[in-house]
C-alpha cells in the first residue's frame, strides 16, 4: 500500500461543511487536507442561489462569529441582499442573499490557496480504523493518507441516485460521479444508515422568458452584511421575479402524476415536507389555487435562471409542458431539468455532541450525511466539526454549544437525540430559546468561544468587544436616564400613546410597541472601531434588550433550572441494564442514543421524569456507596 | 427554591406529616407559626399553634427541623406533624405557597436526596422502586382522568392552542410574506374563548377540592324552621340548641362531618326575620356572609320562581305539614325522615357523579396548571391587544401549552411543526 504525507487531519469533500471545516481547523495551525473527487467543485451551492434565510441567516452570522466563511463569502458574491420577516418580531428577523454562485465558488477556491490549505483530488473509499481509532483514508486505487481525525462531509455523493421521472442516474449531484464505498465501510464497522431524498427544480435559459408577465422584486435600501468582516458593503442589487402557477397548471401536473418518480408507486426515501416538490404542492394543497414561482439569477447578468418553488421529480417533457402554462413562461427552454436526488446518511444519534463518532474516536460528520439539508446547516456543523477535529489532535477540551447559546446548538442537540425520518432543516420554532438567538446578537452569545479556541483574529475580536461593551454602557444609560413629559409628549401623543405625566425612565417609556429608541434623540458617540452597520445593530439590540426584558429574563431564570442537569454526566459506558425499574421502552431509547448528560436524557422524546429520578438514583451508585 | 408535599397517606388519620425541604424552608414555615417559639437548633420539636393569614389558629403542631446537611435531602427540612384532617394539610401546603414554596413532583424529595449524595446503593434501590411505583399510580390516575371531563376538555384546549401557535409560527418562521391579515384577529378570538374554557375547568376543580378541604354548607330559612334541629339530625349529636323560641341561634355554630368520605363543614346560622335585638341583627348580618361564601345552602323554603343553583330548597317538619308546593326534598328533621335521602341528594349537588381516587392526589398541582395555563393566555391576549411582537404572544401560548402538558402528554417542537406542515403548504 502506497502512503502520500501525514496530515493532521484530512476533511473528506469541499462543499459547505467541508470548507468550513477545513479551513478553520488549517486556521487553528493543524496540518490539514481537504479530499475532494473535484478540485473545481470546492465551495459550489449545488441548489438555490442564496444563504441566509429565516433561521438560516441566525446561523451564518453564528459561523462567521466561530471564525466561518460563508457569510464573508456571500457579502463578497452578493447579487441582492434583503431581511427578511421586518414586519414581524425582532428575533426572527433573518438577513438573506442572493448570491453569484460562480463568484462564491471562485472566492472560495482561491481563499483555500491563499491561506494555504492543501486540496487534493481524489476519492476516499475507507478509512483505516486500529483499535476503534482514526488512523488514516483510503483512497480509490489504493492509496492511503494517514492522519490523526477525519471529518466526513460527503453531502449527497454517497450511492447518490438522481430521479427524473422514470429515468435513474448515478450521480452526486447532475454531472457529478457519485461515491461508494465510504457507507459500505461505515457498515460493516457497525455505524447504521439510512436513505433520504432531497430535489432540486429545473434550471431555464433567460432569454426564453417573457420578462415583462413577472413581478420585479429587489433588494432592501439599506442591505445589511452577514459578516462582521466586511466593512464596506455595497452589493449588487438584480432582481428576482415572481410568476404564479395556474388552474392549468395544476391540472397538468395532476394528469401526469405517475410520470414522477415519487408517485409513480416506487418506494422512495422520505424527503423533506418543508421544501415540497410542485407535485406534491399541487396534490395536497389541493385548496391552494395558485403557487409561487421566483426565478432567481444563478451569477451576474447570467443565462441560468433558478426556478424557486419548482422542485420536481416529474419526466423532463412533462415538466416543461407544466412550467409552460405559466404567464411568461409559454416559450421557457431547460439548461436542465429538476430532480430529485436519494442518498446515503449516517443516525446522527450515532454522534456526541461534539459531531465525533460515539463509536471511532478521531472520526467526525457533518453535514448532509448527518441528515440535514441546507447550506447553513451543513456550514454550522462544518464549522463545529472542523473545530472539533482540531481539538482532538490538539488534546484540548471540544467545543459544544448549548441550546441557549446559538442555533448551531439547537441543530446539533436536536441532531444527536431525534431520529432523523426527513432531511432536517432549521426553523426558529425550534429553538425555546428563539427570543435570545437573534441575528443581532450572534457576536454577544458567541465571542467568548471565539476568543477561548482562538478563532478570529485579534482586530475582529477587539471590534466586537467594544461593540458588545458599547451596546451593554447603551442599556445601562437607558435604564438610568429619565424623560421630562415636556421632551416625549408630543412624540407619544402623535404616535397615539398616552402622555407621561412625571419623569420616567426612559427604558420604561421604550417598552411601549410602538416606541423605537429613535424617538428619544439619545446622543451616541461614534466610534472609529466600529462602521455604520455596526452603529445600526447596537441600537437595534439596545432597544430588543429593553423591549423583551421580561421574556428575556424569564427565559434565563428557565435555562438557570436546568442547567444541573446539562452538567450532570452519564458515564460512557453505563449500563442501562442495570436498571430494573424503567420500562423497556425507555430503557431501549437509553441504550441507542446514549445520552451524554442527564440534561440530554431528559429530551429525549417519550422519556419520563419518573425514569430520569430513578437514572439519578443509579448515576449517584459509583460516588456514594458507603463504607461499609 | 422550597418544595412542600404531604408525605403521609391521604385521607383522615391520627397524624399528617407536611414536610418542606429547601433553603427557605425555615422562613416560610415562620410565616404561619402564631403561638409557641421556633426552637432553631437541629432535630428539636417544638409544639406551636399554626395560624392562617388573618393569624387565627386553626390547628396545634410538633414542627421538628433538620438543618442543612443532616436531612433526608440534604437540604433544610421541617417536618410539620399536625392533625390528620386533609382540611388541615391543605390549608398548611397551601400557606406553604403562598410564601415562596412549590408543590414537589412526584419523587422529588428523593430526587434531592441523589442531587445532595445523601443516598447510599442499598437505599438508592428501594427508593427508586417507589418511585417507579408512584408513576404508575400516576398512570393510572392519568388513564382514569383520560376517561374523565378534565384530560378531554384539556386536550381540546391544547389542540386549539397548538393551532394557534401554529399558525403563528407559519407567518414567523416559514412564510416570507406579509402577515396573513386576520391573524391577530383570529388568534385574540380562540384564545379569548379558551380562556373561558380554561376558567370554567378551574370551577369544576372545586369540585374535587371538596374532598381534601371539604364544602361547606350553610342552613338558612326563617326563625324557627328547624334548621338546628337539622343540623343536629345531620351529625347525628346535640350540639345546637333546639327552642321553640324564633331567634335561638345568634352565632354561627359549626361542625364538621362526612357524607361518603366528602368532609363537611356544616353551619348553622341565625334565621333571618325583621325587627330584632341588636345581638340578633348581628348574627343575621354574619348568616348572610355564610350563606354567599358556602359552597352550598339549604334552604328551608320552596323555590322561588328563579331557584339559585347553590340553593337546596327543603321542606321541613313533614312530620307536622303537607304541602304540593315545590321543594327539592321533603324531610322532617324531628323524626330524623329522609335524612340520608338529604345527604345523598347534597352529595350529588356537591359533587356529581365525582369519586374519590387516586385523581385527586394530583388535583391541586392540576388546578394550579390550569390557573397558570389561562394566565399565560391572558397575557397573550394582551399583548395581542397591544398590537406587540407575534413572537411574544408565541412564548405566552408556549407557556400555557408547557402547563397544560403537566396535566396531559408532553408537546415537542416537533408536534407544532407537524402541525404546521399539515395545515400549510410549506416552501416556495
Amino acid at each position: 500500500m502506497k502512503r502520500k504525507t501525514n496530515y493532521a487531519v484530512v476533511v473528506v469533500g469541499g462543499g459547505h461543511a467541508g470548507l468550513e471545516a477545513a479551513l478553520i481547523s488549517h486556521k487553528r495551525g493543524v496540518k490539514t487536507l481537504l479530499v475532494s473527487m473535484d478540485k473545481k467543485s470546492v465551495g459550489r451551492t449545488s441548489c438555490n442561489p442564496a444563504i441566509g434565510g429565516l433561521a438560516k441567516g441566525q446561523m451564518v452570522k453564528e459561523v462567521d462569529v466561530l471564525g466561518g466563511i460563508m457569510g464573508f463569502f456571500a457579502d463578497m458574491s452578493t447579487l441582492q441582499s434583503k431581511t427578511l420577516n421586518m414586519s414581524k418580531g425582532r428575533s426572527v428577523w433573518s438577513p438573506r442573499s442572493q448570491i453569484d454562485k460562480k463568484l462564491y465558488e471562485k472566492i472560495a477556491q482561491q481563499h483555500a490557496k491563499a491561506v494555504g490549505l492543501d486540496v487534493f483530488e481524489g476519492e476516499v473509499v475507507g478509512l483505516n480504523i486500529k483499535k476503534n481509532r482514526v488512523c488514516g483514508v483510503k483512497l480509490k486505487g489504493g492509496d492511503e493518507i494517514s492522519c490523526n481525525a477525519v471529518v466526513l462531509t460527503c453531502g449527497t455523493f454517497l450511492n447518490g441516485l438522481i430521479h427524473i421521472g422514470k429515468k435513474q442516474i448515478h450521480a452526486g449531484r447532475y454531472g457529478e460521479e457519485r461515491s461508494k464505498g465510504i457507507t459500505e465501510f461505515l457498515n460493516s464497522i457497525g455505524l447504521t444508515s439510512g436513505r433520504l431524498k432531497t430535489g432540486t427544480p429545473p434550471r431555464i435559459k433567460k432569454s426564453s422568458v417573457n420578462w415583462g408577465a413577472g413581478e420585479e422584486d429587489f433588494g432592501d435600501k439599506n442591505p445589511k452584511p452577514l459578516s462582521y468582516r466586511t466593512k464596506n458593503f455595497k452589493p449588487k442589487d438584480e432582481p428576482c421575479f415572481s410568476f404564479r402557477t395556474k388552474k392549468e397548471t395544476h391540472e397538468m401536473i395532476l394528469e401526469n402524476l405517475h410520470s414522477s418518480a415519487m408517485y409513480s408507486g416506487k418506494s422512495m426515501a422520505k424527503g423533506p415536507r418543508y421544501c415540497p416538490s410542485i407535485e406534491d404542492k399541487v396534490y395536497k394543497f389541493k385548496q391552494n389555487p395558485s403557487h409561487l414561482l421566483q426565478l432567481e439569477p444563478e451569477w451576474t447578468r447570467s443565462e441560468q435562471i433558478y426556478v424557486n418553488g419548482f422542485s420536481t421529480s416529474l419526466s423532463e417533457d412533462v415538466q416543461l409542458k407544466c412550467l409552460q402554462t405559466v404567464s411568461g413562461l409559454e416559450r421557457v427552454e431547460f439548461i436542465r431539468p429538476g430532480y430529485a436526488i436519494e442518498y446515503d446518511f449516517f443516525h446522527p444519534s450515532q454522534l456526541k455532541n461534539t459531531l465525533e463518532s460515539k463509536a471511532i474516536d478521531g472520526l467526525f460528520l457533518a453535514g448532509q450525511i448527518n441528515g440535514t439539508s441546507g447550506y447553513e446547516e451543513a456550514s454550522s456543523q462544518g464549522i463545529i466539526a472542523g473545530i472539533n477535529a482540531s481539538c482532538f489532535v490538539l488534546n484540548e477540551k471540544p467545543l459544544v454549544l448549548k441550546r441557549e447559546d446559538a442555533y448551531i446548538g439547537v441543530l446539533i442537540d436536536d441532531l444527536i437525540l431525534k431520529d432523523t425520518n426527513e432531511p432536517y432543516r432549521m426553523f426558529t420554532s425550534r429553538a425555546e430559546y428563539r427570543l435570545q438567538l437573534r441575528s443581532s446578537n450572534a457576536d454577544q452569545r458567541l465571542l467568548k468561544y471565539a476568543k477561548e479556541y482562538n478563532l478570529l483574529n485579534d482586530e475582529t475580536i477587539e471590534t466586537l468587544l467594544h461593540k458588545i461593551e458599547k451596546t451593554e454602557q447603551l442599556v445601562k444609560k437607558l435604564n438610568e436616564t429619565s424623560i421630562k413629559p415636556v421632551e416625549i409628549n408630543e412624540r407619544l401623543a402623535f404616535l397615539g400613546e398616552n402622555e407621561i405625566k412625571e419623569s420616567q425612565k426612559i427604558s420604561n417609556i421604550l417598552k411601549r410597541p410602538p416606541l423605537t429608541i429613535k424617538d428619544f434623540k439619545i446622543k451616541n458617540t461614534r466610534s472609529k472601531l466600529l462602521n455604520n452597520f455596526m452603529e445600526d445593530e447596537i441600537l437595534f439590540e439596545a432597544e430588543t434588550l429593553i423591549k423583551y426584558s421580561g421574556y428575556i429574563n424569564r427565559q434565563q431564570e428557565e435555562i438557570d433550572k436546568i442547567k444541573v442537569y446539562e452538567e450532570m454526566i452519564i458515564p460512557n459506558n453505563f449500563n442501562y441494564n442495570e436498571i430494573k425499574s424503567i420500562s423497556n421502552e425507555s430503557r431501549e431509547k437509553f441504550i441507542n442514543i446514549k445520552p451524554q448528560t442527564v440534561g440530554q436524557a431528559q429530551r429525549i422524546n417519550g422519556i419520563r421524569p419518573s425514569d430520569i429520578s430513578i437514572l439519578l438514583v443509579y448515576l449517584r451508585r459509583p460516588f456514594h456507596v458507603k463504607q461499609k | 427554591m422550597a418544595i412542600v408535599a404531604c408525605s403521609t397517606p391521604p385521607g383522615r388519620s391520627g397524624i399528617a406529616v407536611v414536610r418542606l425541604s429547601g433553603k427557605s424552608a425555615l422562613g416560610i414555615v415562620k410565616t404561619f407559626v402564631g403561638g409557641g417559639s421556633l426552637k432553631k437548633t437541629h432535630l428539636s420539636p417544638s409544639l406551636v399553634e399554626l395560624v392562617d393569614k388573618k393569624r387565627r389558629v386553626f390547628d396545634q403542631a410538633v414542627i421538628t427541623q433538620y438543618l442543612s446537611p443532616n436531612s433526608y435531602t440534604g437540604e433544610d427540612l421541617v417536618e410539620i406533624s399536625c392533625h390528620g384532617n386533609p382540611i388541615i394539610v391543605s390549608k398548611i401546603i397551601d400557606l406553604c405557597i403562598e410564601a415562596g414554596a412549590e408543590i414537589a413532583e412526584p419523587g422529588e424529595f428523593t430526587k434531592k436526596a441523589f442531587l445532595n449524595g445523601k443516598m447510599d446503593l442499598s437505599e438508592a434501590e428501594s427508593v427508586s422502586s417507589i418511585i417507579h411505583a408512584k408513576s404508575l399510580a400516576g398512570v393510572r390516575s392519568g388513564i382514569k382522568n383520560l376517561k374523565g371531563a378534565l384530560s378531554g376538555s384539556v386536550i381540546k384546549i391544547k389542540k386549539s392552542i397548538i393551532s394557534c401557535v401554529a399558525n403563528l409560527e407559519f407567518n414567523l418562521d416559514i412564510s416570507e410574506e406579509d402577515l396573513q391579515p386576520n391573524i391577530i384577529n383570529t388568534t385574540l378570538e380562540e384564545v379569548k374563548a379558551q380562556i373561558v374554557v380554561l376558567e370554567s375547568l378551574t370551577e369544576s376543580f372545586k369540585e374535587s377540592q371538596f374532598f381534601q378541604e371539604g364544602a361547606s354548607i350553610v342552613l338558612a330559612g326563617p326563625p324557627n324552621a328547624g334548621k338546628s334541629t337539622l343540623f343536629n339530625a345531620l351529625i347525628n349529636k346535640k350540639h345546637s340548641i333546639v327552642t321553640k323560641e324564633e331567634g335561638t341561634t345568634r352565632d354561627v355554630v359549626e361542625k364538621n362531618f362526612l357524607i361518603k368520605q366528602l368532609p363537611i363543614i356544616l353551619k348553622d346560622t341565625a334565621g333571618i326575620r325583621g325587627g330584632q335585638s341588636e345581638a340578633e341583627k348581628q348574627g343575621i348580618l354574619k348568616s348572610k356572609e355564610e350563606i354567599s361564601s358556602a359552597d352550598l345552602v339549604i334552604m328551608f323554603n320552596q323555590k322561588p320562581q328563579k331557584p339559585l343553583s347553590k340553593h337546596l330548597y327543603v321542606f321541613n317538619k313533614s312530620d307536622i305539614n303537607t304541602t304540593t308546593d315545590n321543594y327539592d326534598i321533603h324531610i322532617s328533621a324531628k323524626e330524623n325522615k329522609n335524612i340520608s335521602k338529604l345527604k345523598d341528594l347534597i352529595y350529588k349537588r356537591l359533587v356529581g357523579d365525582f369519586s374519590l381516587g387516586e385523581v385527586l392526589l394530583t388535583s391541586k398541582r392540576q388546578s394550579r396548571s390550569v390557573l397558570a395555563a389561562s394566565e399565560h393566555l391572558k397575557m397573550a391576549s394582551v399583548l395581542l391587544k397591544n398590537g406587540d411582537s407575534l413572537e411574544l404572544v408565541v412564548e405566552d401560548l408556549n407557556c400555557c401549552i408547557m402547563e397544560l402538558d403537566k396535566i396531559t402528554n408532553k408537546t415537542s417542537r416537533d408536534d407544532i411543526l407537524e402541525s404546521v406542515f399539515s395545515s400549510f403548504c410549506v416552501g416556495k
